[in-house]
């Protein structure tokens, strides 16, 4: 009886091993240090470069304000704000390194903001932005509501830094801010520009703790948490069954959120194709390792699949409101619609991209309590 | 080997008609926890449903820095005041009339604690010192940064954890050990045993239909359902609670439902209630040893829940350590919950014994090594394995099982 079930084994191994041809390339054949200096060099230091710049030019924006309180200055900050958190949706999903030790992405961009907090710390102060459980009341998100939710009206809002009875503590509160993420920008910049980058090119191996595979974790997990759950499934009520307008993205500046989700969506395209920051040209990236591997899915090319869904993604969302919170109150229908083309293409690359590249996921759902 | 195993069965087959001519009677259960006298309902368990909910606002307020005060965390887990006069400590006004108090029920089982009143006594009183410390240790310390020797705070991803010196929270010590102290000891160990269940007149009571004073039940029929009630005290639907198991509190109930949905132990939660309901339906009809067999079927299968989840904590903090910037405050929070796990092993019960899986002094060595030197800040991967397999040696489970 035995006899029979192993030749039965040998039987169906043979028949299942010839049905896909003469073995294909070898992943391990693949040159995958060209893909980590063009990320290295092409793409990850000169987004960190920009953004420095916009972090640097949004505390001095922030210190003119604070001087000098008028209504012009305030959309001057304005202004550096969007700049600022628009660079930032370039360099959100490399969160390794420098960034992961100081726990980056959490201290610039956790959202909703905590307003009562934030009031708490300027009326009081004596507050440390290094602890954690102040992470929900810095960042971009917490300048979005000192500088939009104050008040409904701009005027008012100004009044916080010139009249109200604690706007010097605003003031400070403010700057503090922009220092912060200012600082915490310059420390992983000078990382990478100071050893990491090199680190990062020549641990150019595969396995768990190879760069390739710990970079395209992170990218996916960004991808997965962050665009797809964070900007649009969670506002829209994907997890809560109930839309939650005030979770959107940029929510005090009522109708920034779009712009931030384009932008970290083609940031997101533009890493998967290895475009080169501010730039045409096409460098090498996942989508040249999955071609070399000949990667098909339901016989069409894998890359091509992975493209076209990002395109549908984009085009959905093209009909989205400036303002994602009056669009889930308006017609939460289109955010959901985005959410599913979004979500195609996380089974796209978290299990057939990392399939071909003979990748594991090193993140799992946490436990949540 | 799917060959192999059709041949096998005929011989399956066989063996499942051989054993078909048994002659216990055969009761029939009901789909739902519900037992009727004279068209009134018998089952009854509010005064478990007030404890978990007491542990619920228990749990809570040690992370309460605002207003919670070691006074209160005592009063709450007493549910009187320091000199023995009446408290008010909940938030829920029916939890402050009520009579019933967390404390009392700790350590409190008949078959492992009527004559080992010193070991109660000292589980009692070291869930009142993890509170004070709450209150001495980490309340004061609640904006630093944690560090080796030093409580404060510590992130975990995006959460934020509040930890002794050594890394444990103390809430979790707390919130995770009182599965085993309060909720399984006297479900397995109290109200499931025969001591209980057959003590005094009870059967005579139970078999002539003879009700408890006052009441419209045997006080049989009450003992199974205050065990019941301890898993099921808080449930959505109290007769139907599958459907919501792992929602209706953050003890046994939440624990059995994430077992429940590990691939490797699916179905755990309805064998569990199956058997409560089976049970409780022999004791309807008399039938003591389909009664008894139900209860062994619940003892092991509370007691390996309680397992799995210990390594699976113990797998979890082990993964967040070995990370190659090792995520302490993940960690620490896995462990913390590990601690309380492990903890709650010394109220298992093998079934057909009067002993736990673990012993009380295999279990003490075992959280003195989560406790040695600087605790949690410099614990041992290694240490962390030998555990998770000294734990699951005693149980029909592997680590990987529990692990994922």
């Amino acid at each position: 009886m035995k006899k029979y079930t192993v030749l039965l084994f040998i039987v169906f191994f043979a028949w299942s091993c010839s049905d896909n041809g003469p073995s294909g390339p070898n992943p391990d054949d693949f040159d995958r240090e060209a893909i980590l200096v063009n990320w290295g060099d092409n793409i990850i230091v000169p987004s960190f470069t920009d953004l420095s710049e916009a972090t640097a030019q949004l505390h001095t924006s922030a210190e003119t304000f604070s001087a000098s309180p008028t209504l012009q200055n305030l959309e001057t900050l304005r202004g550096s704000w969007e700049s600022a958190y628009l660079a930032f949706q370039h360099v959100s999903m490399f969160e390794m390194g420098e960034a992961m030790q100081l726990r980056y992405r959490d201290n610039l961009n956790i959202y909703p903001t905590d307003t009562t907090e934030i009031k708490q710390n300027i009326t009081e102060g004596g507050y440390d932005l290094e602890l954690p459980s102040l992470n929900n009341s810095q960042g971009f998100p917490a300048l979005d509501y000192l500088i939009h939710g104050l008040s409904e009206n701009d005027t008012e809002i100004v009044s916080y830094y010139t009249t109200n009875s604690d706007a010097q503590n605003y003031r400070t509160y403010l700057t503090d801010l922009t220092l912060r993420i200012d600082t915490l920008t310059d420390q992983v910049l000078d990382s990478w520009t100071s050893g990491y980058r090199d680190e990062f090119v020549n641990n150019s191996g595969n396995g768990a703790n190879s760069s390739l595979d710990m970079m395209v974790n992170d990218y996916i997990y960004y991808y997965e948490k962050h665009l797809r759950a964070g900007k649009i499934g969670i506002p829209a009520g994907v997890f809560s069954g109930s839309p939650l307008s005030s979770h959107v993205e940029a929510y005090y500046s009522e109708g920034f959120s779009k712009a931030l989700f384009n932008e970290a969506l083609s940031a997101s395209i533009n890493f998967f194709n290895g475009t080169h920051f501010e730039g045409e040209a096409d460098g090498q990236s996942l989508d040249d390792y999955l071609d070399y591997l000949n990667t098909m899915k339901d016989g069409a090319d894998l890359t091509s699949i992975i493209n076209n869904q990002f395109q549908d993604a984009k085009n959905e969302a093209q009909a989205l409101n400036d303002n994602f919170a009056a669009q889930v109150e308006t017609d939460n229908n289109l955010m959901l619609g985005t959410y599913d083309e979004l979500q195609r293409n996380v089974v796209n690359m978290k299990v057939d991209m990392l399939q071909a590249l003979n990748i594991n996921v090193d993140y799992v759902d946490a436990d949540g309590d | 080997m799917k060959l192999r195993n059709i041949l096998l069965l005929p011989v399956l087959a066989l063996a499942v008609i051989a054993c078909d001519n048994s002659n216990e009677p055969s009761i029939d259960a009901p789909a739902t926890y519900e037992f009727t006298r004279n068209g009134e309902s018998t089952v009854s368990f509010t005064g478990q449903t007030t404890r978990i909910k007491m542990a619920t606002e228990l749990a809570s307020a040690m992370l309460d820095f605002d207003n919670s005060t070691e006074e209160l965390l005592l009063e709450m887990y007493r549910n009187e005041a320091a000199d023995g006069g009446n408290a008010d400590p909940f938030q829920n006004p029916d939890l402050n009339d009520a009579t019933k108090n967390i404390k009392g029920k700790v350590a409190a089982s008949t078959d492992y604690f009527a004559s080992n009143t010193q070991v109660s006594a000292e589980i009692k009183n070291e869930f009142e010192s993890w509170i004070s410390a709450q209150v001495n240790e980490v309340f004061p310390n609640e904006n630093s940064l944690a560090t080796e020797g030093e409580p404060g705070q510590i992130a975990d991803g995006s959460s934020t954890r509040y930890v002794n010196g050594k890394g444990f929270e103390y809430n979790q010590l707390v919130g995770k050990s009182l599965i085993g102290a309060l909720m399984t000891d006297q479900m397995l160990n109290n109200y499931l045993s025969t001591s209980v269940l057959d003590a005094g007149t009870n059967r005579e009571d139970n078999n002539e239909g003879t009700l408890a004073e006052g009441s419209n039940y045997t006080t049989m029929e009450h003992k199974w359902d205050e065990a019941y009630g301890y898993l099921f005290g808080t449930a959505t639907d109290l007769a139907n609670p599958i459907p919501t198991v792992g929602d209706d509190d953050g003890f046994l109930n939440k624990y059995l439902g994430r077992v429940d949905g590990d691939d490797d132990f699916s179905g755990i939660a309805q064998e569990v209630f199956d058997a409560f309901k089976l049970g409780r339906a022999a004791i309807v009809a008399g039938a003591y040893d389909v009664r008894e067999e139900q209860a062994q079927i619940i003892r092991e299968r509370i007691s390996t829940m309680i397992a799995v989840r210990a390594v699976y904590y113990l797998q979890s903090g082990k993964a967040a350590l070995e990370q190659t910037n090792p995520e302490y405050g993940t960690a620490f929070h896995d462990l913390s919950e590990a601690y309380g796990f492990i903890y709650s092993l010394k109220f298992s019960r093998v079934p057909n014994s009067d002993s736990p899986y673990l012993s009380m002094q295999e279990i003490d060595n075992m959280l003195a090594q989560l406790e040695a030197n600087n605790g949690l800040w410099d614990i041992e991967t290694s240490v962390l394995d030998e555990m998770s397999e000294t734990i699951a040696d005693q149980f029909d489970f592997t680590i990987e099982q529990a692990a994922n």
